[in-house]
């Protein structure tokens, strides 16, 4: 045992610059570190998640949002669902509560590089996807092909609307997206599972590798889609969520088969959970 | 290391004159328990006891731990961890099945990469003193299909065996060795030894409950979906006794208290048996059922644990055979596992 054992636990001050509201109870929060040190230090990899941690209320484990390539601030992108991120949608800007992490394995981006990107998002699960996605749009250079296929349940939820517009005027990002229902006929895109989008846009699977993050159900689709069309196992990679508690590896909601979704997770390479039954 | 003997009557006074110098958790009577318990000024520990209704991993796992405590002042939040702190202790007269335990708990808390303070303090500074089962005190008890004996040091630091009218005392750590002031100067001979093997290869061979715990691993590692699954659950109530018993379950919630402006965050046991134990956020629940519930509780101490740390994370001390209000037995599971 060592002498010196540092405080997995520990918590770091953060307080809110900007609370940018999103769609109905989903907001933005932009971050800064109350303890004097930045982001930088902090060194977090696209696809990891921090513990929001909030007195009298508890914590939360949430993905960042945010790539470590734009260190001036940390974003997540929170839904209001529960007691603690309730309480983080009564904050406003310079309110401060803590954090601690950042924890969990990101996306492999040393792998990545070099190579064409798909990404596929659903709902919510583009918060942490963002990360990976802004990150591989900062060092543009140093990827091939972006897709990102994102898809909601309807035209009213799609998060992040104006940075996905922006994607139509770049030439060196193919954005497609989906909404599962169009009840009022406004929406000039596909309309359908997001899974319809993989016959809208040219794939080269041996060179491609997809990256996923959405609901539940989505995962099985996706993987039956991408194997179908000849994707290596071994270039799928998918972010899982799971109720973690503690972020080390120790109190054992996450768990799945050997693994802890908190220090292994939460980005799995496919192979890895295959034959893990209860993963996906 | 040096062995000891001391009189069997002597050891009740050995535990109270350490509590004078250390926190001494001892067996001792309540109501019809006996529990695990700082031993205070005035209370008897009890030896003769068969073995503790709750597991002593309290010790270092308390059922309910402060992580944190916070003040709301006009300045903010102040706070402060209450982690890598612990009082020097002695844990007096465990079973070696359950000091295994701590050798397995070792395994999750002191990883190599994520250290848990709040464990690891009190661990180190605990002294783990282990009384030795010379006759096996329950016919539940099946230690010995899971890696332990009824007389075994593993995981303590100084080991008793009632060998006769005295005790043997081995001290088996450097750590348990400091404590030797405490118990006397009597050396012990080599016919206090050889009754001693004696004494352990009866008591070894009286334990008759046995599982094929190590024969379920291959099995299990394939029968995922198998419908057996679907027969253990029924009657279960989901009352979390048999993890809250465990020796070697390790799963905690994280919630906090305030009273005023004054809070606390705290870890207490938390249960797989629980249906909100894995319940996300969403209303997703990756274990629906009992069923799945069960399942993962076999699975992680027979399979898992195996598979992360080489260890079967169960050590045959029979609390969760027979405190299951519905008579849910690990062992029967394990057998018919064994010959799906």
């Amino acid at each position: 045992m060592g002498d010196h054992c540092g405080n997995i636990y520990q918590l770091r001050p953060v307080s809110i610059i900007r609370a940018l509201p999103q769609i109905k109870d989903h907001r933005l929060f932009q971050l800064k570190l109350e303890d004097g040190t930045t982001w930088e230090s902090f060194g977090h990899q696209p696809g990891q998640f921090i513990e929001v941690s909030i007195f009298g209320k508890g914590e939360a484990p949430i993905s960042i949002s945010s790539p470590p390539t734009r260190s001036d601030t940390l974003e997540i992108c929170v839904r209001r669902t529960g007691r603690v991120t309730d309480a983080l949608f009564e904050m406003g800007k310079g309110s401060t509560f803590h954090i601690r992490g950042p924890y969990g394995r990101g996306f492999p981006v040393d792998l990545l590089k070099g190579k064409k990107l798909l990404l596929i998002a659903g709902g919510l699960g583009l918060a942490p996807l963002r990360s990976l996605l802004l990150y591989s749009l900062d060092k543009r250079k140093d990827f091939d092909d972006i897709i990102l296929m994102y898809g909601t349940n309807n035209p009213d939820n799609v998060l992040f609307k104006y940075e996905l517009l922006s994607f139509f005027d770049r030439d060196d990002i193919n954005y497609l997206y989906s909404v599962d229902r169009d009840d009022e006929g406004i929406w000039k895109q596909y309309v359908g599972v997001v899974t319809g989008l993989f016959d809208r846009t040219d794939l080269s699977p041996a060179e491609t590798y997809a990256v996923m993050c959405g609901p539940p159900v989505m995962y099985r689709f996706v993987l039956q889609k991408l194997l179908k069309l000849g994707f290596a196992k071994e270039h799928i990679f998918m972010s899982l969520e799971r109720m973690m508690k503690c972020g080390v590896g120790k109190c054992g909601h996450c768990a799945f088969g050997d693994k802890y979704c908190c220090i292994e997770g939460p980005v799995f390479p496919y192979p890895e959970i295959e034959n893990i039954k209860e993963a996906i | 290391m040096e062995k000891r003997l001391i009189k069997k009557d002597a050891l009740a006074g050995i535990a109270k004159k350490m509590a004078d110098d250390f926190l001494v958790w001892a067996p001792v009577k309540k109501e019809d328990n006996v529990l695990f318990a700082p031993l205070g000024r005035n209370d008897e520990p009890f030896f003769s006891y068969l073995n503790s209704k709750n597991a002593p991993k309290n010790v270092f796992f308390p059922h309910t731990e402060t992580m944190m405590k916070y003040t709301r002042t006009e300045k903010g939040m102040t706070f402060s961890a209450e982690v890598n702190k612990a009082e020097q202790s002695v844990l007096f007269g465990v079973r070696p099945c359950d000091a295994h335990s701590f050798v397995l708990l070792d395994k999750l808390f002191d990883q190599e990469k994520y250290k848990d303070g709040y464990y690891i303090a009190k661990r180190k500074n605990t002294t783990v003193i282990s009384l030795a089962c010379a006759t096996p005190p329950y016919t539940s008890c099946f230690c010995t299909s899971v890696d332990g004996e009824p007389v075994s040091s593993d995981g303590a630091d100084i080991l008793l065996t009632d060998i006769g009218g005295d005790y043997l005392v081995e001290f088996v750590t450097p750590k348990g060795e400091a404590l030797a002031k405490y118990f006397g100067e009597t050396k012990a001979d080599a016919q206090a030894e050889s009754k001693k093997a004696e004494i352990a290869a009866k008591a070894k061979e009286a334990v008759k409950s046995k599982i094929p715990a190590h024969e379920v691993k291959p099995i299990l590692d394939v029968n995922f979906d198998n419908p057996f699954w679907n027969t253990i659950h029924g009657k279960c109530l989901a009352c979390g006794t048999c993890t809250y018993l465990c020796p070697t379950c390790h799963c905690f919630d994280i919630s906090d208290e305030v009273k005023g402006s004054d809070g606390v965050r705290i870890r207490s046991w938390d249960s797989c048996m629980f249906p909100l134990f894995t319940k996300e956020t969403s209303g997703h629940n990756p274990r629906p059922s009992q069923k799945e519930r069960w399942r993962q509780r076999t699975m992680h101490k027979f399979k898992y644990y195996v598979d992360m740390f080489n260890a079967i994370s169960c050590v045959g001390c029979g609390r969760c055979v027979m405190y299951c209000p519905v008579n849910i037995d690990i062992r029967k599971i394990v057998q018919d596992i064994s010959k799906l």
